[in-house]
């Protein structure tokens, strides 16, 4: 609007504009670029680029490679499954709680983060190492249970310590990815829960519905919004998850961040790598455009269902 | 060009499709409190922003004291905005705000205490010059800001709804400020607003101001009581419009034939002949409404109209009426001097008279 | 409501699952036995702490010589890439709020899109770019790989900021006859600086804990504290150094948060009282 403004000028815009442009540009936009560009390349035993060729892509029917495809989107769903199931109880929690006590809380959920991410999986991998107390626990669970049901059929009658570990299974994945990501759950949750209009909730009671119906039919449509960004916040890290299968995977849980590692760092097959990261990338973008396809096709439609499902309640239709 | 103050001449703006201002020329006398009036996204604004420098026109000049100032950017014309939501910087404090313009304009340091000390003095904050802006209340923020621009006495001084943040009795407080201040500091001030109290109340010359181009330019009181067109009168106040053709014209007078009312008698001030079409305005406050049919006056014909009580608003004031009268709805105020004491009381459905003398209706549109 | 005391339920155990980790990782700070990283000897008796570990670091033990580097390197990288980032995401920032043409279109695709790509993929895409060029990876190709993906956050933080003001206060400092960068300088700057610092908070967070971009871009031998304690085992022997260097910074992180929402609280009150007269 203010044409004369020189700050505003097409000149200004350029200088303020090219260094960020240019950097990631630089840095993001042609690496991927070049990711794309080696996936049609062979690749040469000595850890090289080789000539153009759809070889890495055929490649890739290989078994190994679609089961642990599936294998990551199994788990990231396990693992959103689980966050948001732990974190919309605590969303709702907090955003009851009165104004002081729930920037406490909101804050005790972020704390975690000022220690590093690494050293929180490092103390994961201590407590769940076979010589843990955690696995101790686990097993003296197994013993017990071996103990008193033991005669049931199905429920075995030995616990081997050694086949019965935590750490280096798919479990202590999930645990702990449910345990990093569900900060990231809990918080959009939190804020779309924090404008949610409570009275909403009290209205439908009123009008004779269930607690659970209440929360149902008129609280989880109320935070939409909330739930997206949540899914998306921990799926998306989810999928790219490399580290925590990394260090508490072991051989049994090997997704494909690890492999894309194996392949770029261990073994410098640089193409297979880059086919399974344009792979990632794909599974990735997926739940984002559904999400914002979905996001602008529902807003003013989901405004309107609420609206239908209070005033049905309103009028004692609650069953 | 010429010798006048502050010149829009055959200003035009648009944005895209709409035309936001539509070849305006005005004319703005020194030291005078001049506003601009009309609904929101009427132009006004724009003209504003134009004054101010912060838009350019597509075409047309403004001069400001013979100097033609269209394309000087905005730190370089000595004119000065006081912004709707005040737009004090929020790291300064209010001192530090005031002296910002005389610290550009490299003032000595002792002249500048000087001139901010007295200008807070005048705005009686000088217990507050260290506050932050957000510690401040409205009213507050309001006069730091007019401060803000007035104290290196520009020559015009532009307000962009200044009170439109403010509740209802601190605006009444701030206009009668207002009032105050451009009196102490005889600058010119030009008020944009869409409140017709305000404008009216403040300004020595209002110009109303619809879809981009100027409807009427007069002092208040002609505004009100001699509004120039259909839209002025309905946007200035409230009124009743009766639409008809002259049946014929008696002296200074004239009879009206009105569709679906009867005959309707008013003063013929655009000298109109027989069979002309006309609008008629009558303000509420004109028409009188009793139950007994009003004696006739001595020498004047007067208007009656038999009607019956569709609805009561009462209003403290006064109390307003809706009234049908044949085909037509009318409106009525009737103001309480002696409260139930007056006459006998007016309720629904009663059949009332409603009335008023030819010379209280105006003529505000001729086809 | 019985809804609530459900709910408050899963939030108690949500926080006790969140801080148990962080618990051990103090209490590991002061295990007798860094072998077994058990408190208790073979015979079940309880060996009580121990503040060996903290003296290590402290003196800098050759033992934990490798961990205290690649905590500096960590710090180093981790401050030059906030400022860089932050110089990077200021100017985007303002690109972005004040233009809306095709170019910030490019522009913010580019910003955004690194926030919603999982960071291994900026990991193995920007060590396909230093393939590609044959570049060596070290120092400067980890610092290059941080200041990229916290330029992103840094816009969006101050973007938000500035998308929070009135943008009639910069013609407010015009219309008063300031100049382009007197108004820049004097006005905008002292008014985005909360959300540079914060940007920049965020930005020296992310930096300081990313394991997975720098493992794929620092090459043989250059390890940051992240990926040095990535890479040891639960029998290393400096398990425990570790877990009372991040102590450390737990601490020093809670005083810093706490000693910044006692300056920022203050503030109004402070000067509200003041009457002296300055400059």
């Amino acid at each position: 609007m203010m044409k004369m403004n020189p700050l505003r000028s097409r000149r200004a815009e350029w200088l303020v504009t090219l260094p960020s442009l240019l950097w990631l540009a630089l840095f993001f936009a042609v690496p991927s670029v070049i990711v794309l560009a080696f996936t049609f390349h062979g690749h040469t035993p000595n850890g090289g680029v080789g000539e153009w060729s759809l070889s890495t892509w055929r490649e890739l029917v290989d078994p190994d490679y679609p089961v642990i495809v599936w294998k990551t989107i199994r788990v990231s769903l396990e693992v959103t499954v689980w966050s948001i199931v732990l974190a919309l109880p605590c969303a709702y929690a907090i955003a009851r709680m009165g104004r002081r006590w729930r920037s406490v809380v909101a804050g005790a959920i972020m704390l975690p983060f000022w220690t590093s991410f690494v050293v929180r999986v490092f103390a994961w991998k201590t407590m769940l190492h076979p010589d843990g107390w955690l696995q101790a626990c686990y097993l003296a669970f197994l013993r017990l249970r071996a103990w008193a049901f033991g005669w049931l059929p199905g429920c075995g009658g030995q616990v081997d310590p050694a086949s019965s570990t935590i750490l280096d299974s798919e479990a202590a994945v999930v645990l702990v990815s449910v345990y990093t990501f569900l900060p990231f759950a809990i918080m959009p949750l939190y804020t779309a829960a924090e404008k949610f209009d409570f009275a909403l909730l009290e209205a439908a009671r009123d009008l004779g519905a269930k607690n659970f119906y209440a929360f149902r039919k008129i609280f989880i449509p109320g935070i939409r919004q909330g739930l997206i960004s949540a899914i998306l916040m921990v799926f998306i890290p989810a999928i790219g998850s490399y580290v925590i299968p990394q260090m508490l995977g072991g051989t049994n849980c090997v997704l494909i961040g690890n492999k894309i590692f194996m392949r770029a760092i261990q073994n410098r097959n640089i193409p297979h790598a880059s086919a399974l990261a344009t792979l990632m990338a794909v599974s990735v973008l997926i739940p984002i455009a559904c999400a914002m396809w979905w996001r602008r096709s529902q807003s003013a439609r989901d405004r309107k269902r609420l609206d239908a499902e209070t005033a049905r309640l309103m009028t004692g239709g609650a069953s | 060009m010429n010798n006048d103050f502050l010149v829009f001449d055959h200003v035009t703006k648009r944005f895209g499709a709409l035309t936001a201002v539509d070849d305006v020329t005005l004319t703005i006398n020194k030291g005078e409190f001049f506003s601009l009036l009309g609904p929101s996204g009427c132009g006004k604004t724009t003209l504003l922003r134009m004054l101010g420098g912060f838009e350019r026109p597509d075409s047309g000049r403004i001069y400001l004291e013979g100097r033609d100032i269209t394309d000087l950017p905005p730190d370089k014309r000595r004119v000065h905005t006081v912004f709707q939501n005040y737009a004090l910087f929020p790291t300064m404090t209010i001192w530090d705000n005031i002296a910002f313009s005389l610290r550009l304009a490299k003032l000595p340091k002792a002249e500048t205490e000087e001139k901010v000390d007295a200008i807070l003095d005048m705005i009686q904050m000088t217990e507050h010059a260290w506050k932050y802006p957000d510690q401040l209340s409205g009213g507050q923020k309001q006069r730091v800001a007019i401060a803000r621009a007035l104290v290196d006495r520009p020559q015009v001084l532009l307000l962009d709804e200044p009170l439109a943040a403010l509740d209802l009795k601190l605006r009444q407080h701030m206009l009668i400020e207002l009032d105050a201040i451009h009196d102490q500091v005889g600058i010119t001030f030009m008020y944009v607003t869409h409140d017709q109290g305000e404008a009216m109340s403040l300004s020595d010359r209002i110009a109303v101001i619809n879809r981009g181009h100027v409807e009427q330019l007069d002092v208040p009181a002609k505004i009100y009581e001699a509004p120039s067109s259909r839209f002025v009168a309905s946007f200035i106040g409230d009124t009743n419009f009766f639409e008809g053709t002259i049946e014929s014209v008696e002296g200074d007078y004239c009879v009206i034939d009105v569709k679906g009312f009867p005959r309707i008698k008013a003063y013929n001030d655009k000298n109109l002949s027989t069979g002309q079409k006309v609008a008629l305005s009558v303000r509420p406050e004109k028409i009188r409404v009793t139950k007994a049919r009003p004696a006739p006056e001595k020498g004047a014909s007067i208007n009656v109209f038999p009607s019956v009580v569709q609805d009561i608003v009462y209003q403290g004031v006064y109390t307003k009426y809706w009234l049908d009268s044949a085909d037509l709805r009318i409106s009525a105020l009737k103001p309480h001097s002696r409260f139930l004491l007056d006459q006998e009381t007016i309720t629904w459905n009663d059949p009332v008279f409603v009335w008023w003398h030819p010379d209280d209706a105006y003529m505000v549109e001729v086809r | 409501m019985k809804r609530s005391y459900f709910s408050l339920a899963v939030l108690g155990a949500v926080l006790a699952f969140l801080y148990v980790p962080i618990l051990l990782v103090v209490a590991y700070g002061f295990v007798p036995n860094g072998i077994s990283m058990s408190f208790f000897g073979a015979d079940g008796s309880f060996l009580g702490f121990t503040g060996r570990w903290y003296a290590q670091l402290f003196a800098g033990h050759h033992a934990v010589r490798a961990l205290l580097e690649s905590f500096w390197l960590s710090l180093t990288i981790a401050g030059l890439a906030t400022l860089v980032s932050c110089i990077l995401g200021t100017t985007a920032a303002l690109a972005l709020h004040r233009w809306r043409d095709r170019l910030q279109a490019i522009h913010h695709a580019l910003v955004y899109t690194p926030l919603i790509m999982p960071d291994i993929l900026i990991g193995i895409s920007l060590l396909m770019l230093f393939v590609a060029c044959r570049v060596e990876c070290g120092f400067w190709t980890i610092l290059v790989a941080h200041v990229t993906f916290c330029v992103s956050y840094v816009t969006m933080t101050v973007l938000a900021r500035l998308e929070d003001f009135d943008d009639r206060i910069v013609e407010a400092a015009y219309d008063l006859g300031a100049g382009p960068w007197y108004t820049f300088f004097k006005v905008e700057l002292p008014m985005l600086l909360p959300g540079i610092v914060a940007g920049g908070l965020l930005a020296f967070t992310l930096s300081i804990d990313d394991v997975v971009i720098t493992s794929f871009v620092n090459g043989a031998g250059t390890n940051t504290f992240p990926t040095y304690v990535s890479s040891m085992t639960k029998h290393s022997r400096n398990l425990p150094s570790v877990f009372a260097l991040s102590t450390l910074m737990l601490l020093f992180t809670c005083v810093l948060v706490g000693v910044s929402k006692l300056v920022s609280g203050r503030r109004p009150k402070g000067v509200s009282n003041n009457t002296k007269k300055g400059k």
